[in-house]
């Protein structure tokens, strides 16, 4: 859905050094700004897909159209009164988690990022254990762990434990794998 | 709530023969040393039910070495579907099962798969539905139901399944047969068979439809009264089928069993012969007793001809309702 | 027999040797597959269905009312723990019990849980030895008009506390209703928001948005904020709840048991809106409403426990005197009496008065036994948090992994899971509420699909929500939620 893009680049932290008050709040600003038309956007977005949604001769009183635009146009108005209020000023400038934030960590967000896209790129070929573990030892590398094979040791055991608890104790199978293939 | 699963046999294969160790029946000639079985269902659901009575009456029996489980679940089978095309095309030892709601949802969702893209072995079993009122009801028998139906379509609310399954195709067939359009019925969904019972028992609604198990108890306590069944043959001794009343409708939540696609005429001969065995053996016999399943064995070429009905009639009512 | 000579009877029979037995492994398995995501009670007993085929009666179904009750034990901990909810009656826990963990008091988190859930599990299986044939009938007179006027009051309650910015609580629970859209439309069976993507048409698991909210959500921002070299220190704090955490406890254990057992009895109710009902109710009553949402209210975990204990007490209601399955973990249950060849139905308490008995007993047994099996587990528990930061958002992760790809086997899953974890990092920044969502897309689709329901039975007819006494009686009371704090202190102004 929406609201992946990137905000963090318009967000000097504080700890940026010295930075303008002024500066910051109207980058502040304007990063309200943006999540108030991604709101708005996402109203539209409900308002687009309740007009598409096909009209049945179905004799119901209320049709499968009218919550959708109910929701849709609610969430217009939220995002229009979000976008007002950025443009006086915004909200960001006024909490203090904001205000106290170390700066953005590229690298932790980076391998992060890396993490779930490992995850999602390799469950369906390598399966569960070996994707898991991959992500595993990748969010524990972002979060500051120096020693990937030790991670790759627990992540390895973490996952094949769940993946034999499922198999064999329930009886279901996490994903069909190489590994899960082997076995 | 669950959906997508994919299911191993293993605790099957754990703990049965721990437990059981009972009653071992004659051993048959091995047909395949390991069968694959495709449910495009959740686990715990009516399809994932079937595909394990075939695996315990069959591995019991020695026709099949070792059973594989796959579920996926999703939009009443299509979500399944285009998956075991195209993985299990033309391979042998692997069967699907599925059954009439899959008719209704290939139709409804305009998936571009459907059942005429996998090969038809058999029917196995079915459940007729069921028309009933609340017990204290003015509606005293189907003509009632149906002259009801006829002059105020709009003011006879029924309770029944999501819109566009079987139930719902029930009662648009029986407005047809009055001269109304199916699209004048007043049907109200629900999401299961607990909140619609409800209904019914409580009378928020007028009538009721469903499958014969989901109502049979009620019945008997008296706090719902039997209209009519659906089935070709009466599924409870005195509540009369509508074609004995005059009204050329049967239909049934059938389930069966399919072949991949462009399989060998041997490989269909084959998985033929496989159902036709596990079906002839006694353990069957006990199995559908013991889950409530009325038999509806139908092979081959008869069921390829039933599935071409069921899916006219089911289009035509869906066509009239606005769902295709 | 009466309610006193059944119990006595079933008490008798559940006493043996064996049937304690079963009790314990139900007791076990339940607690083991409520901490595991994405696994809930329903598929335990589904792939539990085949011993049916070896086990007597009594002892299948002493097995799966330990695998349900014990289910509900076990969810709280992961919830409380991890921030990741197991099945969709701790999500409300999560709220208040992960900031409760990470503020140094998981140990009395877990415990008023625990003891929460006894209390709570307690009333209601009283409620369903003595009050549940009555309970049931009056139930039944709740239709559709009532279920959305029940809905009307929710939103009301809810909408009263949606945090610090209106606005943005009302962007949260907009984004809730909308993603409670996706999927097949029930009422018409059009495919409504799922931009042509098959998985969409069932709709998006409420267990997976929560996760997703809360787990990667939280672990996403972590990651942008981490500062390099600096650990995190956990504490693990005192296990023990102190004098104070039981005073406070008390009331909300009761509150939500009462508020609980009748949601859990109606056909349509569930153990979500009483969970978010007992939650909201003991924010506005709490003397420490400064704790929520920042330290972790030992109210918002002791509360909502308990309601979700008594809703699934309350839920064996209807499917033991009725036959009506109201949850998939009873429409499972149901299919089990049925390969035993006993009809579930209004005749069971007559036909088959010695198992429904000796079941009720056990679940006084199971209750007593989860009590006595969780407590000694907090210590143990609580370690987790003594996981170093890397290895623990790690397994976090892998966790969530396990609760959404582990039973869907579906990558379209685990992009909704990422995708709504980084919505959810964006609404950590800029203090959107995450507790709207969850109640939107809760609320929503019941509230909507009720609605629908009794227009399409009183032909059009919108006075329907008014003409019907109960109805009526139900908006009122939302009514006096809405103004009546207003025209109190306009009053209390004026004096």
């Amino acid at each position: 859905m929406t609201g992946t893009t990137g905000e963090p680049g318009t967000m000097p932290g504080p700890a940026d050094a010295p930075v303008p008050d002024a500066r910051m709040r109207a980058a502040l600003r304007r990063s309200d700004l943006v999540v108030g038309g991604l709101v708005l956007l996402l109203g539209l977005l409900c308002l687009w897909q309740a007009a598409i949604i096909p009209t049945t001769p179905l004799y119901a009183q209320v049709g499968p159209k009218f919550t959708p635009y109910l929701v849709g146009g609610m969430v217009c108005v939220v995002g229009a009164g979000l976008t007002l209020s950025a443009w006086r000023g915004g909200w960001s400038h006024t909490l203090p988690e904001v205000a106290e934030a170390p700066p953005t960590n590229w690298r932790a967000l980076g391998l992060l990022g890396a993490g779930l896209v490992a995850n999602l790129a390799l469950i369906d070929t390598l399966g569960f254990v070996f994707a898991a573990t991959a992500q595993f030892v990748l969010v524990a590398a972002a979060f500051g762990s120096r020693h990937p094979l030790r991670d790759f040791g627990i992540g390895l055991a973490v996952t094949f434990g769940a993946y034999l608890a499922f198999d064999k104790l329930l009886g279901v199978n996490i994903g069909a794998g190489i590994l899960e293939g082997i076995l | 709530m669950l959906r997508r699963t994919l299911l191993s046999t293993a605790l099957a294969a754990a703990t049965l023969p721990l437990l059981g160790g009972g009653a071992r029946a004659q051993q048959q000639q091995q047909l395949y040393s390991s069968l694959h079985v495709f449910i495009p269902a959740g686990p715990g659901g009516g399809w994932d039910g079937l595909g394990r009575a075939i695996e315990q009456v069959a591995r019991q029996a020695g026709l099949v070495g070792n059973f594989q489980f796959e579920n996926v679940g999703g939009a009443g089978g299509t979500v399944g579907l285009p998956r075991f095309i195209s993985q299990r095309r033309g391979r042998e030892g692997s069967i699907l099962v599925g059954g009439a709601v899959m008719v209704g949802s290939v139709l409804a969702n305009k998936s571009p798969f459907g059942l005429k893209d996998v090969t038809p072995i058999a029917r196995m079993t079915t459940e007729p539905g069921i028309i009933v009122v609340p017990a204290g009801s003015d509606i005293k028998d189907l003509q009632g139901f149906l002259d009801a139906l006829k002059s105020n379509p709009g003011g006879t609310s029924v309770a029944g399944g999501s819109a566009g399954g079987i139930d719902h195709i029930v009662l648009g067939l029986l407005l047809k047969s009055q001269g109304r359009s199916a699209k004048e019925a007043s049907y109200v969904a629900f999401a299961g068979g607990g909140p619609a019972q409800a209904a019914i028992l409580g009378a928020q609604v007028k009538a009721g439809i469903s499958g014969v198990s989901e109502f049979a108890e009620q019945i008997k306590a008296g706090r719902m009264r039997a209209l009519a069944t659906t089935g070709e043959t009466r599924s409870l001794p005195d509540v009369p089928t509508l074609k004995e009343s005059g009204i050329d409708i049967t239909l049934g939540n059938w389930r069966g069993v399919f072949g991949p696609p462009g399989i060998k005429p041997e490989t269909r001969e084959g998985l033929v012969k496989f159902v036709t065995t596990l079906h002839g053996l006694p353990a069957w016999k006990e199995m559908m007793e013991r889950q409530g399943w009325e038999d509806a064995f139908l092979p081959g070429e008869a069921f390829e001809a039933y599935l071409k009905r069921d899916e006219a009639a089911t289009a035509e009512v869906l066509r009239e309702i606005g769902l295709i | 027999m009466d309610a006193w000579s059944g119990l006595a009877f079933g008490f008798g029979n559940a006493l043996t040797i064996t049937n304690l037995g079963w009790a314990l492994l139900g007791c076990f398995l339940g607690t083991a597959i409520g901490v595991l995501p994405g696994i809930g009670p329903a598929l335990t007993i589904a792939l539990l269905l085949p011993i049916t085929f070896q086990v007597s009666a009594t002892g299948a179904f002493i097995l799966f009312c330990g695998v349900f009750y014990g289910a509900m034990y076990g969810g709280s901990t992961t919830s409380i723990l991890l921030n990741t909810p197991g099945e969709s009656g701790s999500i409300i826990t999560a709220l208040e019990g992960a900031k409760m963990a990470r503020n140094g008091r998981a140990g009395p988190a877990l415990v008023t849980a625990a003891v929460g859930s006894f209390i709570a599990g307690t009333i209601g299986t009283l409620g369903l030895s003595f009050l549940g044939p009555i309970v049931v009938e009056l139930a039944l007179k709740l239709g559709p008009a009532e279920y959305f006027s029940l809905m009307v009051l929710c939103f009301v309650t809810v909408s009263a506390v949606l945090g610090g910015s209106a606005l943005r609580g009302l962007a949260s629970l907009g984004l809730g209703l909308l993603i409670g859209l996706v999927g097949i439309d029930l009422q018409t069976g059009q495919p409504r928001l799922t931009f042509g993507i098959p998985e969409l048409l069932d709709g998006i698991d409420v267990v997976l948005v929560a996760v997703a909210l809360f787990a990667v959500g939280e672990t996403l921002y972590l990651a942008w904020r981490h500062m390099e070299g600096k650990q995190e220190v956990r504490e693990v704090g005192r296990l023990m709840m102190t004098k104070e955490d039981w005073k406070r406890s008390t009331g909300p254990w009761f509150r939500g048991a009462l508020l609980g057992f009748p949601f859990g009895v109606m056909p349509a109710g569930g153990t979500e809106m009483p969970t978010m009902l007992s939650y909201y109710a003991e924010r506005k009553l709490s003397k420490h409403p400064e704790e929520f949402g920042t330290t972790g209210a030992i109210e918002g975990v002791a509360g909502p426990e308990a309601a979700n204990n008594a809703a699934a007490a309350g839920v064996l209601v209807p499917m033991l005197t009725l036959g009506l399955p109201t949850s998939a973990t009873a429409a499972i249950m149901l299919s089990a009496f049925q390969s035993y060849g006993i009809q579930p139905g209004p005749l069971l308490f007559t036909s088959q008065g010695e198992l429904v008995w000796t079941l009720i007993a056990s679940l006084y047994i199971a209750n007593i036994m989860l009590v006595v099996l969780n407590l000694p587990l907090v210590g143990l528990w609580a370690r987790i948090l003594k996981i170093p930061t890397p290895q623990l958002y790690a397994g976090i992760l892998v966790f969530a992994t396990i609760g959404t790809y582990g039973i869907s086997n579906s990558v379209v899953d685990l992009m909704l899971l990422y995708g709504i974890g980084i919505i959810a990092m964006f609404m950590r920044r800029f203090e959107f509420p995450q507790a709207p969502v969850v109640i939107g897309m809760i609320l929503g689709p019941m509230a909507e699909q009720a609605m629908r329901q009794a227009l399409t039975i009183s032909q059009g007819d919108w006075t329907t929500f008014v003409t019907r006494p109960v109805s009526l009686s139900i908006l009122l009371l939302a009514l006096l939620g809405l103004v009546g704090p207003r025209l109190w202190a306009l009053a209390a102004r004026r004096s």
